[in-house]
């Protein structure tokens, strides 16, 4: 066999670290070896204290222990998004990790729905949904795996410090073989006529050499953009944040679900952790200075801050190529979507995971570069138009933002599928992408727009039938979540970490 | 909400008419929309066959039709694949078999440790570790018991005839309202069509009408932006010929399609003949010299039933516009050689279901159907291509010039990456799942020049193991299966004479 490839990965937040646990423990050192350089000086980001339920299959494919990892990050469970005031000034609904109706059924519930609506039915399409009841009712169970089953139609993520997250999985790399380095970078040093990047010259004076290099540099794209010199595609002409300020608080009551509120000029996140809550202010400085942002922030705060208010710049967008010459860009050196949706770790999950399958030899295989990019280009472009939808619907007008978004053109991607469910309630599947047509249907609902039509197929029963079919589900479905435990509960006996007076870390967290 | 759709009139004939009869009376019919078919005369010959993939079964059973009708009165054989012979010069067969989902060993999909266990010298066949494939060499019906980790399921060869017949008879004795006619106009106004205008002078009214009457497109190729998009620069056959020959005793547990000079040659078995079906180019040979040719092409003798025909291979630009929708053929129309051609019906069938309109005067929906049968075309074709594209039929002007043509990129992405890493890039709407794609490849000869890294993980002594379990889990699972005689022959002994008869 031939010699190992050697992979070198610049920078250890979530994404070096996530990187680097994967990589030594998917791939066997016969086939690479993996260095990271990282710096203390230089902060973190530590993108993203919510995630997306698919870090589940991140954590089980590289043998993480859930309980274990849990304690270790102070995490909390999470079954959904909850959204104030989106879409209308006084609007509230939770986007469910889980489907609306009984398991099986989701393709043609809603239709019921909207006909029972027509018949009287007062109920809200989330009345119906296991995971948002749930997550209203602050009771976390782990859900049944029987597929038919009332309380399997649900699945869940974590709220956790992204920041422990990153040193949990680093001691798990350096014990299975990752060799970290101190260092920041001086010099990249490229082969001259391919451009390919050969090693990297730190500060004291270390040269770095690898066959293989992964740009987890954060925002400053050492590798990708500032020495192979690849492009920025600009979106915030549909996403106009630019700014978020951070500040965690004291812990306050433990919902399983994050919290997304609307404000004058931007959204404000609420993310409650096992030792603190997490908060921030996601804004357009084109509708709102710094200090007004942060000022509005610290107002809104429900328990006493912990620390002052951090500031981060960004604009939403990513990099024409995630992929060039000998170099993977992961995490926010490959792009940026703000965490309305809480994507950022399983945007440096599913790069992985990608990476991992089409892990080149040392000379590169175009073929599988230009696969990885392609991959990568679609889940991007899905998540962006997601993003966007919830900016787009919206019929506030208190405020500029609002007003701006909802006259803005969208991709045409996203205005064709707005105006379909407008008409039909009818949502487009699609396969390489992270959001279920339930997840469409939560947003497009619950920002209100309520669709002109239905479908025929929901007219087959009688309607005193539907409306009778439709208490009984819900009613079976309340009492299941009755009989779960509280999340508090649930955690004290599963995964409570130490009672922590918790030090804030230095870094900014979203 | 302005008015619903009150009728539905579907223009066809043959199974694809009863399907969608079938079909949207089982459904929007209990809705109160009233569903009527204008039976256009039959394009089915005598020697006709339908060669239908499993998925077949769950449309049956979506419109309660009991599948066991099939073998006491449509001749049905159950094949558990696909044989492919003499696509790759002296390389021996190679059976496509109808396979679910190949479940993973130690995490990582099988394929994949199969490939480095060949770069390391394992012998034995890809084919070998597929359920359905050993099922069909052995003659053997898959149908395997719930508890088994390995699945494959067999679809059937039906006398496309009978099929048709039985479809009819079930569909109006369901209350579908039907009668044969032909079409003398079509009314159009815009891109709507306002009523068409039967032979016997009745004006037909809908609110949506759903063209099913196959190639000829009776109601598609009146309108407006439906002009058909030629793929005769990737699939060269232009022409058709389908005869009978004898059955076979005993009958094999697959369908065998053989590459010829100018084209393929496929023999589908039925209870009683066999239906032999050949594909070829114009430009290489004429009608008379290759049914000449077909005796010793099919190695059998060929009855008097030959009929040949024009193959158009191509897609409408568009197969929904204003009230009128194509599905099957009519939408877009290939060879049936991967036996996909009720499949067609039946996923255009689904789709126009989710997409039923919720109103008779507007159709936005049809975009959506537009793209979603457009990506599963070109997905289909490309699969046939493939075969194609791959084919080792070397110094035979046709297959040299199949082999040296481009493909289109959605194509040669999957055979890049193949190529490149043992793994299929699957889109939206794909009739076949990366199984079926890594059958065909591997089965051309195309060899992965790597696999997925996580395979070395795995210790040699745990890989040989596992390789080796699954050789065992297939031989063990073939061993319970019935062979194809005894399975017809049980099916039928349990429907009491008559009791079962439709009507």
């Amino acid at each position: 066999m031939s010699e190992p490839l050697d992979i070198v990965i610049l920078g250890g937040g979530t994404a070096g670290w996530m990187a680097a646990a994967a990589l030594v423990s998917l791939i066997p050192q016969t086939r690479c070896r993996v260095r990271l350089i990282e710096s203390e000086e230089i902060g973190i980001v530590g993108v993203g204290e919510a995630t997306f339920p698919e870090i589940r299959n991140f954590n089980d494919a590289i043998g993480i222990d859930e309980a274990e990892m849990m304690r270790a990050t102070k995490a909390a469970f999470k079954l959904g998004i909850q959204f104030v005031d989106w879409g209308f000034k006084g609007s509230r609904y939770i986007h469910p990790f889980g489907v609306h109706g009984p398991v099986g059924m989701d393709h043609i519930f809603h239709h019921r729905w909207l006909r029972a609506r027509g018949l009287g039915l007062k109920s809200e399409l989330q009345d119906y949904s296991f995971a948002a009841q749930a997550a209203r009712d602050c009771r976390f169970e782990l859900p049944q795996t029987r597929s038919t089953k009332i309380d399997s139609a649900y699945t869940y993520a974590y709220h956790f410090d992204a920041g422990l997250y990153a040193v949990y999985l680093r001691s798990l790399a350096e014990q299975r073989g990752v060799v970290r380095t101190e260092g920041k970078v001086n010099d990249v040093i490229q082969d001259p006529e391919t451009g390919d990047i050969r090693s990297l010259l730190l500060e004291s004076g270390e040269t770095i050499s690898g066959d293989f290099f992964i740009d987890c540099s954060g925002f400053r794209s050492l590798l990708l953009a500032k020495t192979l010199g690849v492009g920025w595609e600009d979106w915030s002409k549909w996403l106009p944040c630019d700014r978020a300020v951070a500040v965690p608080s004291e812990r306050d009551e433990l919902s399983p679900y994050t919290r997304s509120t609307a404000m004058e000029a931007g959204w404000r996140w609420r993310i409650p952790l096992q030792h603190r809550t997490g908060n921030g202010y996601v804004f357009s400085t084109s509708f709102i200075d710094e200090d007004q942002a942060a000022a509005s922030l610290m107002r809104s705060l429900e328990t006493e801050a912990l620390a002052e208010p951090r500031m981060l710049k960004f604009q939403a967008g990513r990099r024409v190529l995630n992929w060039a010459n000998n170099c993977v860009a992961i995490g926010l050196a490959g792009g940026f979507l703000e965490p309305l949706e809480s994507t950022s770790i399983y945007l440096i999950q599913v790069a992985i995971m990608h990476l991992v399958q089409l892990l080149p030899g040392r000379s590169i295989d175009p073929r599988l570069r230009d696969e990885f990019n392609r991959l990568i280009d679609l889940q991007y472009e899905r998540i962006r138009d997601f993003l966007i939808l919830h900016y787009k619907l919206t019929s506030r007008e208190d405020a500029e933002i609002w007003r701006y978004c909802a006259a803005m053109d969208v991709p045409e991607s996203l205005t064709r599928k707005i105006e379909l469910f407008r008409h039909s309630a009818i949502i487009e599947r699609y396969k390489d992408g992270l959001f279920p047509p339930t997840s469409w249907l939560s947003v497009f609902i619950g920002q209100g727009l309520l669709p002109e039509g239905y479908s025929p197929l929901a007219d087959t029963m009688p309607g005193e039938s539907l409306v009778a079919h439709m208490d009984a589900f819900r009613a079976d479905m309340l009492d299941r979540v009755e009989e779960m435990r509280r999340h508090e509960r649930f955690i004290d006996l599963y995964c409570a970490g130490e009672p922590a007076v918790a030090p804030m870390g230095s870094e900014m967290r979203l | 909400m302005t008015r619903r759709i009150q009728q539905v009139v579907i223009v066809g004939a043959d199974a694809p008419a009863w399907m969608a009869a079938a079909a949207f009376q089982s459904s929007v019919g209990a809705a109160g929309v009233r569903v009527r078919v204008i039976e256009l005369p039959t394009l089915i010959q005598r020697a006709d066959v339908y060669s239908a993939l499993p998925e077949l079964a769950g449309f049956h059973n979506r419109i309660g039709l009991d599948e066991d009708l099939l073998f006491s009165l449509c001749k049905a054989v159950p094949v558990a694949g696909r044989r492919y012979s003499n696509w790759s010069g002296d390389a021996p067969p190679f059976i496509l078999g109808y396979d679910r989902a190949s479940p993973p060993a130690a995490g990582l999909g099988f394929t994949q440790l199969w490939i480095k266990g060949r770069q390391r010298g394992l012998r034995t066949d890809f084919e070998n570790f597929s359920l359905a494939s050993v099922a069909a060499k052995a003659g053997r019906v898959p149908t395997t018991a719930g508890s088994a980790d390995l699945h494959a399921a067999f679809g059937c060869n039906l006398d496309a005839g009978a099929y048709s017949g039985l479809l009819r008879h079930f569909t109006i004795r369901g209350g579908v309202e039907a009668k044969a006619a032909t079409i003398a106009n079509v009314e159009i106004e815009g891109d709507r069509i306002i009523a068409i205008i039967l032979n016997d002078g009745e004006r037909v009214e809908a609110d949506l009408f759903v063209d099913a009457s196959g190639a000829r497109a009776a109601l598609m190729s009146h309108m407006p932006g439906a002009e058909l998009e030629s793929w005769r620069e990737w699939l060269p056959c232009d022409r058709m010929l389908v005869a009978s020959a004898r059955g076979l005793k005993p009958l094999p547990a697959f369908s065998q399609i053989s590459a010829s000079r100018h084209g393929w040659v496929g023999l589908f078995p039925l209870q009683d003949r066999t239906a032999v079906v050949a594909a070829y180019d114009s430009r290489e040979t004429s009608d008379q010299a290759l049914l000449e040719d077909l005796p010793t092409l099919a190695n059998m003798p060929i009855g008097g039933d030959a009929v040949v025909s024009d193959l158009n291979q191509g897609i409408r630009r568009r197969a929904w516009i204003g009230n009128c929708v194509a599905i099957g053929d009519s939408a877009f129309s290939l060879e049936p050689l991967d036996g996909a051609q009720l499949h067609i019906v039946h996923y255009c069938i689904s789709q126009l279901m989710t997409l039923f309109p919720v109103e008779a005067g507007a159709f936005p929906d049809a975009q959506l159907y537009d793209r979603v049968i457009r990506r599963l075309a070109v997905n289909l074709r490309d699969f046939q291509l493939a075969h194609y594209k791959l084919n080792r039929c070397f110094d035979m002007s046709f297959w040299d010039g199949c082999r040296d043509a481009s493909v289109p990129e959605t194509l040669q992405r999957k055979l890049d990456i193949f190529t490149a890493r043992g793994r299929v890039p699957l889109y939206d709407d794909e009739t076949f799942q990366e199984q079926d794609w890594e059958s065909l490849f591997i089965g051309h000869g195309l060899m992965p020049q790597s696999y997925d890294p996580r395979v070395d993980a795995i210790p040699e002594q745990e890989h040989i193991a596992l390789v080796q379990a699954r050789l065992n889990d297939v031989v063990g699972l073939v061993e319970g299966m019935a062979p194809v005689d005894d399975f017809i022959a049980s099916v039928n002994a349990q429907q009491a004479p008559g009791a079962k008869a439709v009507g």
